[in-house]
C-alpha cells in the first residue's frame, strides 16, 4: 500500500474510532441506564419533606379525651447549609449540649434533610430564636403536632408516653425515620401501630445549595394519614377519685374493672410521672430520677410489680378443698390459739380465733385454720387451683411488659430448695406468704371467678373494641357459692367491714402481706353488688399496714363513687 | 468568498451556532450576546485569513511561535486574577494559551517539513523542545488542560511527517510505564506485552531503551508519589484539576453523568435540564456544556453534534491528504489533531470515561479566545485548501 494512504487510513481509523467509543458510552448512559440516571437527577433536585401525622386521640369510656395532640415549635438544622457558628449559637439559645446536636446531625445521611434538634420549645424561647433567625443560615423553626396528656400524671402508666426513637431501634424498625416518636409502655406502646398514623410527604424542588424552589408538579404530595383514635373502657371520673383517695399514700396500685365483660374502669399506680415531659426530651438527671429503683415511678405496679398476696389467697385454698371434696363446709381443725407449733417453728396467727368452721375461717381470716387446711390438702391440690385461676402466667391484658409473678409448684420448689423443701413452705403458701408472688392484675382477675355466677375467669381489657376474653373452669357450683357467701361475710361482719357501703352488698377479702423490705402491704379485693357484680376492685397500698384498715375503706370509697357516677338512679332506690 | 471550501466554513458555523444556543440555555442572554459578538468577530478574522498566501504562513511560522510563547510568558506576570490565564485588553479578556497552539503548530510544521528522514530517537528532541516551552509556561499558569494539548499535536505531526508509529509508541512508552506503575500487575502486564512487541522488532537500541527507561520510570514514579505528604498529593491533584471543589473529586463527574444519562433518548427539552437549571452541573457553559447537550437534547442531540464534528474532521483530513505541499499538509494535520483531541478529551470527561481536566469543547464552549483561535485555525485550513493542488 502507498505509504501516504496508509498514514491517512491509520488516522482515519483513530479519529473516527474514538468517536465510535464516545457514541457507545453515551448510548450506554442514556439508553441502557437512562432510567437510573433520570431517577438520580430527580433525587438530586427533589427533596422529600415529611409532614408529621398527628397521633390518634385516646378517649375514656364516655368519649372524653385523655390523650390528644397539640401544636409545638421545633428547631431543625439543615447540615449542608448550617455553619458551625450557627449551630453553636443555636445550641446556646436552646440551652442544649452541642454534642447532642452533632450526634443527631450525624445520623442523617442526606446533608440537605432538615434534622430536628429540639422540640416542644416554649413560646418565649422560640420568639428569641426567630429574632436571630436571619443570622443563622441552615436553621429552621417549624410547628408540628405532638402528644398531649391533659390529665398529666393521672393516666401516666396506663397510657404510657411517647419519645423519640433511638439510634438502636432505628436499625430494625424499618417504617421509622430519625426523630419519629414512638409509644413507650402502656397503651401508647400496645397500640402504636394504630395510633401512629403515616407521615405525609411534600416533594420540593431544591437547587444544588438546597434552596427550596417550590413544590414539584410531577409528583403529587402525599397528605399525612392521622393515627386512628383509640376508645378505651377507662373511666376518667373514677380514676380521678381513686387518685384522690390515695393521695396520702406514696406507693399503691389499683385496678377496677367490670367482672362480667372485662372492661377496665381504673388502672392506677403510684408514684407516677408527667408523660408530657417526654415530648421535649428528658435531661439526664430527670431520667435518673424516673429510674430510681425504690419508687420506680415508670413502673405500672398493677401489671409489673409482684407482691405476696397474703390472706387474699385463702378463698382459693378453701375452694380447692371444697371442690376436690377433701373437706366439707363444716370442717373444723385444731382450734386457733393464736398460732401453730409446727416442728421447731411457730406459725403465728394475728388473733386468737378458737375453733372455726370454713366460712368463719375466711370471714375472720384465721391463719391457723388455713395452715392446717393447706397441710391437709398438700401442695399439688393448692397449686393446681391457683394455676387454674391464672397465677404464674400472663393474664393477656392489652398492656405491654406484663409480669407473671411466681407460682411455687412442686417442681419449682424442688428446683429452688432441692429435696430440702418442707411442709413449712405449704403452711406459708396457705396464707399467701413465702414464695408466691402475683401482680395486682392477676389477683383481680382470679377474683372474677367469684364475681361471676357462671364459673368464668374474665380477663380485663382496655380497648373498647376488644371482645371479652374469658375461660370457664370446671368447679362445683356449691363450692363456689360457699366461698361467695364467705366473701360477703367478710365485709358484713369480718375483716373487711370498713369496705361496707350502706344499701349496697359488697363482698371481698382483705390481705396483709408481710414483706422483708418494710411495713406490711395493705390489700383488699372486692366486688359489688354481690348479687350481680358490676365492679371488681383490687387495691394494694404499699407499706400501709393492715388490709382491713387501709385498703378496704379505700376500696369501699371507690365502689361507692362508681355507684354514684354510673348508677345514681338505682342508688337512690336502695 | 471565491475558491473557499464552503463545507468547512459552513459546518464550523453550524457547530458554533449550536454552541451559541446551548450557551443561551446554560448561561443566559448575557453570555449568549457576548459569545455572539465573539463569533461575528471570529468569522470576519477567519475570512480575512483565507486571503493570506501559503508562503506567508511559512515565513511567519517562527516569529508567530516566538510571539505567542512570549505572550504566555507575559501572562504569568500581568494576568487578571488566578489562575494566570487571561490578559485584560480593554473590554475583552484574551487567553494566550489558545494562540500558542497555532504558533507551535506552525513552527513544528516548518521544522518537520525540512526533515528528509525521521527515524532516530534524536529526531524527537527538537519537536519536544518546541512544545516544551509553551506547554511548560501554560502548566505554570496553571492550566493543565491546555498544557496537555501540545503533546498529542506533536505526535500526530511526527507521524504525518514520516516517523513510524511504532517508533513514536516506543519512545513515549515510559509515559505508559509511569501511569501503570500505580498497580504492580498493570505495570508487569505492560512490561511483558510491550517487551514482546519490542523484542520482535529486533532492534538493540529499542530493547535496551525499553529495559532501562520503563523499569526506571515505573519504579521512581510511585516512590516520588508516596514520599509526598497527603496534602501535597492533594495539592497536585488539585493543581492538575483546579476546580475540583470541596464536595469531592467525583462530584462533578457524577453530576455530569447524571445530567447526560437522565437526558435519555430525546432529552428533557431545550432550557429544561434540571441538572443544569438547578446548578448541579458545574461549569455549565464552558467545560461541561456537552453534558447540557446530553441532558436537554438527549442521545439524538449528542449524535447530531458528534456527526457534525466527524464531518468537519473528515473534511480537514481530506484536505491534509490532498495538499501537495508538505508544510501546509502538516499544518492541517496539526490543526486537525488540536480540534480532535480537545473534542475527544472534553466529551470523554463529561461521559465519565476520562479524568476531569479543564478542556473546552471546540466551537461550542463559552470563551472568546477559544472560539477565535478555532476560527483562525479554520481560516488557515481554508487558505490551505485553496492551494492544496499546487506543489510550490
Amino acid at each position: 500500500m502507498d505509504e501516504e494512504l496508509k498514514k491517512y487510513r491509520t488516522l482515519e481509523i483513530l479519529i473516527f474510532g474514538i468517536f465510535a467509543i464516545i457514541i457507545v458510552f453515551s448510548f450506554k448512559l442514556q439508553i441502557f441506564e437512562g432510567k437510573k440516571y433520570h431517577r438520580l437527577s430527580d433525587e438530586n433536585r427533589i427533596k422529600k419533606k415529611y409532614i408529621s401525622a398527628p397521633r390518634g386521640n385516646i378517649y375514656d369510656r364516655k368519649g372524653r379525651i385523655i390523650a390528644n395532640t397539640r401544636p409545638a415549635f421545633y428547631v431543625s438544622v439543615i447540615p449542608a447549609l448550617a455553619q458551625q457558628s450557627s449551630i453553636e449559637s443555636i445550641a446556646r439559645l436552646l440551652e442544649i449540649d452541642l454534642n447532642t446536636i452533632q450526634r443527631k446531625i450525624k445520623l442523617e445521611k442526606n446533608p440537605y434533610a432538615s434534622v430536628k434538634i429540639s422540640r416542644d420549645i416554649p413560646f418565649e424561647q422560640i420568639s428569641l430564636i426567630e429574632e436571630s433567625l436571619e443570622d443563622l443560615p441552615g436553621i429552621e423553626v417549624g410547628i408540628e403536632p405532638v402528644r398531649n396528656y391533659p390529665f398529666q400524671e393521672l393516666f401516666c402508666h396506663i397510657l404510657g408516653y411517647v419519645s423519640e426513637i433511638t439510634e438502636l431501634e432505628l436499625k430494625h424498625m424499618k417504617d421509622y425515620k430519625i426523630g419519629d416518636y414512638t409509644g413507650r409502655i402502656g397503651l401508647e406502646q400496645q397500640y402504636e401501630t394504630i395510633l401512629k398514623g403515616t407521615d405525609g410527604i411534600d416533594f420540593i424542588e431544591v437547587d444544588v445549595k438546597g434552596r427550596e424552589l417550590g413544590k414539584v408538579s410531577e409528583y403529587r404530595a402525599i397528605p399525612p394519614t392521622p393515627g386512628k383514635d383509640l376508645y378505651t373502657t377507662l373511666d376518667l371520673e373514677l380514676t380521678d377519685s381513686t387518685a384522690q383517695f390515695l393521695k396520702n399514700f406514696p406507693r399503691a396500685a389499683v385496678i377496677a374493672f367490670n367482672p362480667q365483660n372485662g372492661e377496665v374502669y381504673v388502672i392506677f399506680s403510684k408514684p407516677g410521672f408527667d408523660p408530657n415531659r417526654f415530648v421535649h426530651g428528658l435531661t439526664e438527671s430527670e431520667w435518673q430520677l424516673l429510674n430510681n429503683p425504690d419508687d420506680a415511678p415508670l413502673y405500672n405496679r398493677t401489671t409489673m410489680s409482684c407482691y405476696p398476696i397474703g390472706s387474699t389467697i385463702k378463698p382459693f385454698i378453701a375452694l380447692a378443698g371444697l371442690d376436690t371434696g377433701f373437706i366439707e363446709p363444716n370442717k373444723r381443725f385444731e382450734p386457733c390459739k393464736g398460732g401453730l407449733q409446727f416442728g421447731n417453728r411457730y406459725f403465728g396467727c394475728w388473733k386468737i380465733h378458737g375453733s372455726l368452721a370454713l366460712m368463719d375461717a375466711i370471714i375472720h381470716s384465721c391463719d391457723v385454720y388455713f395452715y392446717q387446711l393447706g397441710r391437709y390438702l398438700g401442695i399439688d391440690i393448692i397449686t393446681k387451683m391457683l394455676d387454674d385461676v391464672g397465677f404464674g402466667k400472663q393474664t393477656g391484658i392489652d398492656l405491654p411488659q406484663e409480669k407473671i409473678g411466681i407460682l411455687p409448684e412442686r417442681k419449682w420448689m424442688e428446683k429452688k430448695y432441692g429435696k430440702g423443701w418442707t411442709e413449712g413452705h405449704i403452711l406459708n403458701l396457705s396464707i399467701g406468704q413465702g414464695d408466691i408472688l402475683a401482680t395486682p392484675l392477676q389477683l383481680a382477675r382470679a377474683y372474677s371467678l367469684f364475681a361471676n355466677l357462671d364459673n368464668t375467669i374474665v380477663t380485663p381489657h382496655l380497648n373498647k373494641n376488644l371482645k371479652t376474653q374469658n375461660y370457664v373452669i370446671d368447679i362445683k357450683k356449691e363450692a363456689l357459692d360457699i366461698i361467695r357467701k364467705s366473701l360477703t361475710g367478710v365485709v358484713e361482719k369480718g375483716t373487711g367491714m370498713m369496705a361496707l357501703i350502706p344499701g349496697l352488698l359488697v363482698s371481698g377479702k382483705t390481705g396483709t402481706a408481710e414483706n422483708p423490705h418494710g411495713d406490711d402491704h395493705s390489700i383488699f379485693v372486692g366486688y359489688a353488688p354481690s348479687e350481680n357484680p358490676e365492679i371488681l376492685v383490687c387495691i394494694i397500698v404499699e407499706n400501709a399496714g393492715h388490709g382491713g384498715s387501709i385498703a378496704a375503706p379505700i376500696a369501699g370509697k371507690i365502689i361507692k363513687t362508681f355507684w354514684a357516677i354510673n348508677k345514681a338512679k338505682q342508688y337512690e332506690k336502695y | 468568498m471565491k475558491n473557499i471550501d464552503r463545507s468547512i466554513l459552513f459546518i464550523s458555523l453550524i457547530i458554533s451556532l449550536m454552541g451559541l444556543i446551548m450557551i443561551y440555555s446554560t448561561g443566559g442572554l448575557n453570555y449568549f450576546l457576548r459569545q455572539a459578538f465573539w463569533l461575528i468577530g471570529a468569522v470576519i478574522i477567519c475570512l480575512i485569513i483565507t486571503k493570506f498566501s501559503s508562503r506567508f504562513w511559512m515565513t511567519i511560522s517562527l516569529p508567530l511561535y516566538i510571539i505567542t510563547c512570549l505572550l504566555t510568558l507575559i501572562v504569568l506576570f500581568y494576568a487578571t486574577g488566578y489562575p494566570r490565564r487571561w490578559f485584560n485588553i480593554g473590554f475583552i479578556n484574551l487567553q494566550p494559551s489558545e494562540f500558542a497552539k497555532i504558533g507551535t503548530i506552525m513552527l513544528l510544521a516548518s521544522y518537520l517539513a525540512e526533515k528528509k528522514k525521521l527515524e532516530k530517537f534524536s529526531d524527537f528532541l527538537i519537536p519536544l523542545l518546541i512544545i516544551a516551552i509553551p506547554s511548560g509556561l501554560i502548566f505554570i499558569e496553571p492550566d493543565f488542560g491546555a498544557a496537555q494539548i501540545f503533546f498529542p499535536i506533536m505526535c500526530f505531526m511526527l507521524y504525518w511527517a514520516g516517523m513510524p508509529l511504532e517508533k513514536i509508541i516506543i519512545f513515549f512508552s515510559p509515559l505508559i510505564a509511569a501511569i501503570t506503575s500505580f498497580s504492580i500487575y498493570l505495570w508487569l502486564g505492560f512490561m511483558i506485552i510491550f517487551g514482546i512487541f519490542v523484542y520482535t522488532r529486533k532492534k538493540l537500541t529499542e530493547i535496551v531503551y525499553h529495559l532501562i527507561a520503563n523499569p526506571l520510570v515505573g519504579l521512581i514514579t510511585p516512590i516520588i508519589w508516596h514520599s509526598l505528604k497527603t496534602y501535597q498529593q492533594k495539592r497536585i491533584i488539585a493543581f492538575l484539576s483546579p476546580w475540583i471543589d470541596p464536595k469531592g473529586i467525583s462530584w462533578q463527574a457524577i453530576q455530569s453523568k447524571i445530567a447526560i444519562g437522565s437526558g435519555q433518548l430525546w432529552g428533557k427539552g431545550f432550557l429544561s435540564g434540571t441538572q443544569k437549571k438547578l446548578e448541579f452541573l458545574p461549569e455549565r457553559h464552558t467545560d461541561f456544556i456537552f453534558s447540557c447537550i446530553g441532558e436537554e437534547l438527549g442521545f439524538i442531540g449528542i449524535l447530531i453534534s458528534i456527526f457534525l464534528y466527524i464531518f468537519l474532521f473528515y473534511r480537514i483530513l481530506s484536505i491534509a491528504r490532498e495538499t501537495k505541499n508538505k508544510f501546509l499538509s502538516l499544518v492541517a494535520i496539526g490543526i486537525l489533531s488540536w480540534f480532535w483531541y480537545q473534542t475527544f478529551i472534553n466529551m470523554g470527561m463529561t461521559i465519565g470515561i476520562l479524568p476531569i481536566t479543564g478542556v473546552p469543547l471546540p466551537f461550542i464552549s463559552y470563551g472568546g479566545s477559544s472560539l477565535l483561535a478555532c476560527f483562525i485555525g479554520i481560516g488557515i485550513i481554508l487558505s490551505i485548501a485553496k492551494v492544496r493542488h499546487y506543489e510550490y
